[in-house]
């Protein structure tokens, strides 16, 4: 009896044979070690970049000051007279838990990173081009602002923008590639014109243009990336639908009288999703670039905001303060290195060939 | 015949694709694929249409199905399709896109390649109920019992609904194209070349599968097919296509033991027959290709290939003509030699 199989074990041997395709192609992203990590870092250090700040913060988490709680981190502004700190505008937390020591029941938990991306030298105790060393792990820049704080602040906004604006330009690449391939005959031929004439419109000059007559903000900035972006994927998908409706499943589905949405969305978008899967890791990458650029250059999100172009910018104009330029373009390289490994391997797991992996 | 028992009435049918070209796109040519064609189907019949490749077979099956219009939004498609559902009589051209949907039900196909004519990613399961979904409101255990029967139908287990297309041999993938075909009780099934991908040993088990399926649902078959000996076992008549004309359309057994038109005859001496004790006809080999349908010749199509070619031959296009009871021909050559 020991031999036989059980029903459970036959249902699970007939489930191993019946995986889709796309379950097979995880399998074998996972079985593709440096990608897979790099997968599992990046998307670790992604979600916990959403809640930074409980962990990276110049408000405090819990403030009890005469028998009241306060959560400055999630209330916002409190004015340190509210603390009987004797400072201008909003309390300084970190000086408040040093003059807290000696008071008996009022207490502070600060975040286990104490700096906020926002604080220059106005608050008191920061200097500006302070060194890399235990307070302030990676140095202060110009005005005074912790790198290491802005440096994280700026992953989740690199990393979200990048990833908003390829799913928008997918989005919109892929639906009309879908109808230019499907449709076929004059839709086809109109919209692949205009394509062309969009295609060459100066992306650079448009966003200088833009950027000097309304001050872009993160949603702007996607929208106007998107404008541009959404052409590359088009051209794929137009091929990929060219290709797949003169299979006989599509003539079959037209037969049975399947409407075209269906057809588009439900029989050959999940036969043609080797280019969107397979280009997605790289077209983020190119999203964290434009990002980097415009800010480099000073067209992108506006100067507070915690970005590595930004960063970068003011550090080559200190070039002697070597933490400013080091920290972003690592922060930048380690980035966009993980996200390569991650789309190398997707390519990787999409391909027929089983012993075509270099190693 | 009664009209009464006519199924669907093919009169005229032209389908022609132009060709564009240059650089103003303007129309250089036209692929006459198929160039006015008459016949009918009657209720429980089986049509063999044969002929060679490139000749218009396929494209008469899609024309009944109604789907080269979505295919190729140029194609330009003259004549009547009258198909007669329980006395209402309907033409698919004339029909509004979501008047149409209602009808494709009565109407189904089984393609050639049944590596291409199923979704790959969709499960059998899916891939049958589709059409249910469509066409019926059933609830998904109905649908999951009315899948399993159709399996159990076609000779597949119920169990196997759930695996993926690649999963399963030519064959098999054959019987679930028969199945989703099946699904909504359709009045005509066009099969194009539904065997021809398979092995020999296969296509045997699955033209008596579809012949009893025929036996117990009752719905007539457009079987379309290039080897004739498949198609004189399960078709009732035959029509010979040649450069997309019928040149002769009769009785399967008077087709396939007495043809008429040159080339039907050509076309029946190259069927090997493995009968030792049969005397060796004389094959008749044709000279040269066939003339591409862009390009036409003039008159008959097949004159430039025919043994029996005359001038006169040149002149006229020949319409197909009651040779003897319920056999037709396209060849007045032929007529006359007969009369003669």
């Amino acid at each position: 009896m020991e031999n036989t199989p059980t029903v459970d074990q036959a249902a699970a041997a007939q489930e191993q044979i019946s995986l889709s395709v796309l379950k097979k192609r995880w399998l074998k992203f996972k079985s593709i070690k440096r990608g897979y990590y790099a997968f599992i870092i990046l998307i670790t250090a992604y979600i916990i970049s959403f809640f930074l700040p409980l962990l990276i913060n110049n408000r405090a988490l819990v403030v009890k000051y005469e028998g009241e709680i306060w959560f400055p981190v999630f209330q916002g502004y409190i004015a340190g007279s509210t603390f009987g700190e004797d400072v201008p505008g909003e309390a300084n937390y970190r000086e408040l838990k040093v003059k807290f020591k000696s008071e008996k029941g009022n207490w502070v938990i600060m975040p286990p990173y104490p700096y906020g991306p926002y604080e220059d030298v106005t608050t008191a105790g920061n200097k500006m081009y302070e060194e890399p060393g235990r307070g302030h792990w990676f140095g202060t820049d110009n005005t005074g602002r912790d790198v290491f704080s802005r440096l994280l602040y700026g992953f989740n906004i690199s990393l979200s923008f990048a990833i908003l604006f390829t799913i928008a330009s997918y989005l919109i690449g892929v639906s009309i590639g879908a109808m230019m391939g499907y449709f076929g005959g004059k839709f086809d031929l109109i919209t692949q014109r205009f394509i062309e004439i969009w295609a060459t419109l100066p992306f650079l000059f448009v966003m200088i243009i833009i950027s000097s007559i309304v001050r872009p903000n993160f949603f702007l900035l996607i929208v106007i990336l998107t404008l541009f972006g959404w052409i590359g994927m088009t051209y794929y998908m137009r091929a990929e639908f060219y290709r797949e409706k003169t299979k006989d499943y599509v003539a079959a589905a037209i037969s049975m009288g399947q409407t075209h949405k269906k057809i588009i969305f439900k029989h050959i978008l999940p036969n043609s999703l080797v280019p969107i899967i397979t280009y997605f890791p790289f077209a983020v990458i190119g999203g964290i670039g434009s990002l980097v650029g415009l800010d480099f250059l000073g067209f992108g999100l506006p100067p507070p905001t915690p970005s590595w172009g930004q960063m970068v910018s003011v550090g080559l104009q200190n070039m002697v303060k070597w933490w400013m330029v080091l920290a972003p373009l690592g922060a930048l390289f380690t980035t966009l290195l993980l996200i390569v490994f991650i789309g190398e391997a997707i390519r990787e797991a999409f391909d027929p060939r089983v012993y075509s992996r270099l190693r | 015949m009664s009209d009464k028992q006519k199924l669907v009435d093919v009169k005229n049918l032209k389908v022609h694709f132009p060709l564009f070209g240059g650089v103003l796109s303007r129309r250089v040519a036209t692929v006459k694929a198929v160039d006015g064609i008459s016949f009918s189907i009657k209720r429980k019949e089986t049509i063999g249409l044969v002929g060679e490749s490139g000749c218009g077979k396929t494209t008469v099956g899609r024309a009944l199905v109604a789907i080269l219009r979505q295919l190729y939004p140029d194609v330009e498609i003259d004549g009547s399709i009258t198909y007669n559902f329980n006395g209402k009589s309907v033409d698919f051209a004339r029909l509004k896109p979501r008047e149409l949907r209602k009808y494709r039900s009565k109407v189904q196909m089984i393609f050639q390649d049944p590596f291409a004519s199923l979704n790959p990613r969709m499960t059998v399961a899916q891939i049958i109920s589709e059409p249910l979904q469509l066409h019926t409101k059933m609830n998904d255990s109905e649908m999951k019992d009315r899948v399993g029967w159709l399996l159990d139908k076609v000779g597949l287990q119920p169990e196997q609904a759930y695996r993926y297309p690649h999963e399963f041999s030519g064959g098999q993938r054959q019987r679930v194209g028969i199945a989703r075909a099946l699904a909504t009780n359709p009045d005509l099934i066009i099969c194009d070349e539904p065997v021809s991908a398979l092995d020999v040993s296969i296509q045997a088990q699955v033209i008596n599968l579809m012949m009893d399926l025929q036996e117990e649902f009752g719905m007539s078959y457009l079987f379309i097919a290039h080897d004739l000996s498949v198609v004189e076992h399960i078709a009732d008549r035959i029509a010979v296509m040649y450069l997309g004309n019928v040149v002769e359309f009769g009785e399967s057994s008077t087709v396939y033991y007495d043809p008429r038109h040159p080339y039907s005859k050509a076309l029946l001496s190259a069927v090997p027959r493995p009968d030792p004790h049969r005397q060796r006809e004389s094959r008749i080999v044709l000279e040269g290709d066939v003339p591409t349908p862009l390009n036409k010749p003039s008159g008959c199509g097949f004159r430039t290939r025919c043994p029996l070619a005359e001038k006169s031959c040149a002149e006229e296009i020949p319409v197909l003509e009651e040779h003897a009871l319920e056999h037709w021909v396209a060849c007045p050559i032929v007529k006359e030699k007969n009369a003669g």
